[in-house]
């Protein structure tokens, strides 16, 4: 799966979550700022974005995952540690 | 006419060490910084009772002039207390009878403590205001404010004493996490708890529409507050628990609550509180070991709940729910072991957020006058170490010493980037079970 196709899934997942359009929100703004959410909304999002592509995040790095870009280089680093196996 | 009504707000911490340490802490800092913001209830709810002609100021400690410079005068001012920092309040009341102006003192502190108190006060009020200060403030008018006035110890959710908490005079100030009081009391009557219970006769349950309307007026003022319901164990009644829960849910707020483990036994209460916004309820487990919390109750409640903290945890988590689960350091049966038990308990037990504290002996408790005859406090009145995190006797089983450094040790255990993940992670992936 491409980059480009990893992001529009990511904004197309979280919208329909979050009931909200994000597919104007640049891709490095900080989401959890952005939508004004408590730690554990954040935890929520996060929890949304493993599940549904299927990947595991390593626990230091869930802190930073906190925008588009990140939360893209994030899902692309897991899947790629899960073809290393 | 004008009254000014102080909050002694803010969090505190005596030992040096421990104010440094906590500095350090991240999970622990963090919960710290936001309670520390928390208005005062009690002071909204004094100035809802004062008479509609009277104009009413409210603020916190810090807004005022320090001790070097000159305090505004009023013709009246009001000051609530809590033990830890009730020698600042004391030397707030000095400052504004040195410059003529009457001071009166209420709270959970001087309600305890009344004759203490009224060295410094021109009038002191026990108990809660309602009952209370409308007539003080009549008598003041007429120039004949007494100096002891008796508050209500029951029924003060009841037409004529309740009266609904002035949240407008928040209006503009810096809050984004608001108090509402539901309950007032407990029946488990813990002998350490200071709490409400210290000020009503038994439990005391406000309206659920009252409750209703309270949350709303308080959403007009502040965008997307946080609420803490202020109660000491809200879910006592489950009849009128399931009617809140089903009255807030609309509401579409996020909240939190204090409560006991009974809830884990009534699904469809579990059910509806998952639904209504409530992310955390903090639950007083006060130890793992079953014998530890013999004698804390009167019928041994805690006793007998003990071998279902477990089950009850996972119960209420596996709702997305997070359980901030207390424990007490330093109970009459706790050895230098005690510590690393706690650590494997909340370790396995998964709790999602903790909160341990040091065994408080605060004024007019059961346990600060065992204490006193057993001959085991420190000193007498040593109020401000009445924190939670300041030790102010000597344990049966352990020198002071040992409690302080168990603490300390426990505290860079418990609160630590590392299990601050791994409680992060047990969430996320009780959110994807939740999800599915
Ligand atoms: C919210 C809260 C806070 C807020 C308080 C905000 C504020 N400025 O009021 C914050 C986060 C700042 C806070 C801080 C602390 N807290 Co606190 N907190 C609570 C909590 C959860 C609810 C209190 C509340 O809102 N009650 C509801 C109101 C309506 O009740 P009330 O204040 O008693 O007011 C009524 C009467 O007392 C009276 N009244 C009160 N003031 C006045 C004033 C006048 C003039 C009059 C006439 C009447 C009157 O009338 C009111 C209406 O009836 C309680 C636990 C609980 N579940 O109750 C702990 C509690 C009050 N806190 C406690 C403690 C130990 C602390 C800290 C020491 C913690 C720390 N280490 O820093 C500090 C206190 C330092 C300080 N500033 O003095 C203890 C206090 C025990 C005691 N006897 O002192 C409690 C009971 C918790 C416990 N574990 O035992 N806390």
């Amino acid at each position: 799966m491409g980059e480009n196709s990893t992001e529009q899934k990511l904004r197309q997942i979280l919208s329909e979550y979050l009931k909200q359009d994000l597919t104007d929100v640049p891709g490095n703004e900080d989401l959890i700022d952005y939508l004004g959410l408590d730690s554990l909304s954040g935890l929520n999002l996060l929890a949304l974005v493993e599940k549904k592509f299927q990947v595991r995040f390593d626990d230091e790095i869930l802190w930073s995952l906190r925008s588009i870009e990140k939360l893209c280089d994030g899902i692309s680093l897991a899947q790629k540690q899960m073809s290393d196996l | 006419m004008k009254i000014a009504l102080i909050a002694m707000s803010g969090v505190r911490v005596k030992t040096q060490t421990l104010a440094e340490l906590g500095v350090t802490l991240p999970q622990f800092v963090n919960r710290g910084k936001v309670v520390a913001s928390l208005p005062s209830l009690g002071l909204l709810t004094v100035a809802a009772l004062t008479p509609p002609d009277v104009e009413v100021e409210y603020f916190e400690v810090d807004d005022l002039p320090p001790e070097n410079r000159a305090l505004i005068k009023y013709d009246l001012v009001g000051i609530s207390s809590f033990t830890a920092r009730i020698n600042d309040a004391y030397r707030l009341a000095d400052r504004y009878r040195a410059i003529g102006v009457p001071v009166v003192l209420g709270g959970l502190h001087v309600t305890l403590m009344p004759q203490e108190a009224q060295a410094h006060a021109d009038a002191v009020v026990v108990n809660g205001a309602e009952g209370a200060w409308p007539k003080l403030v009549e008598d003041f008018k007429k120039g004949q404010m007494k100096p002891f006035y008796v508050g209500a110890r029951k029924g003060v959710f009841e037409p004529g004493l309740y009266a609904k908490p002035r949240f407008e005079l928040l209006k503009g100030r810096p809050y984004n996490r608001i108090t509402v009081q539901t309950s007032r009391g407990c029946p488990l009557n813990c002998e350490f708890c200071a709490a409400s219970i210290r000020i009503t006769d038994s439990f005391q349950q406000k309206p659920v529409n009252l409750v209703i309307d309270e949350i709303e007026t308080a959403l007009k003022i502040t965008q997307h507050p946080f609420f803490e319901l202020s109660d000491d164990n809200t879910f006592v009644n489950k009849k009128w628990s399931k009617e809140f829960l089903t009255a807030v849910t609309p509401l579409n707020i996020s909240w939190f609550t204090e409560t006991d483990i009974s809830i884990a036994d009534d699904e469809e209460l579990l059910n509806l509180l998952a639904k209504s916004g409530c992310k955390q309820v903090l639950i007083g487990f006060e130890s793992p070991i079953s014998h530890a919390l013999d004698g804390m109750n009167p019928n041994n409640w805690k006793t007998c709940r003990q071998p279902g903290y477990v089950d009850a945890i996972n119960k209420i988590q596996s709702r997305g729910i997070t359980v901030n689960g207390c424990f007490i350091l330093g109970l009459d049966s706790d050895t230098p072991e005690t510590f690393h038990v706690i650590k494997e308990f909340i370790e396995t037990s998964k709790l999602l957020e903790c909160q341990v504290t040091v065994m408080t002996p605060f004024p007019g408790t059961p346990l600060y006058n065992r204490m006193r005859a057993e001959g085991s406090l420190l000193k007498d009145e040593y109020w401000d170490r009445c924190t939670l995190f300041d030790v102010n006797f000597t344990p049966k089983h352990m020198s002071v010493a040992q409690l302080e450094e168990g603490m300390m040790c426990l505290f860079k255990e418990l609160y630590n980037e590392k299990q601050f993940l791994m409680r992060k992670r047990h969430y996320m992936e009780i959110a994807k079970e939740i999800l599915s």
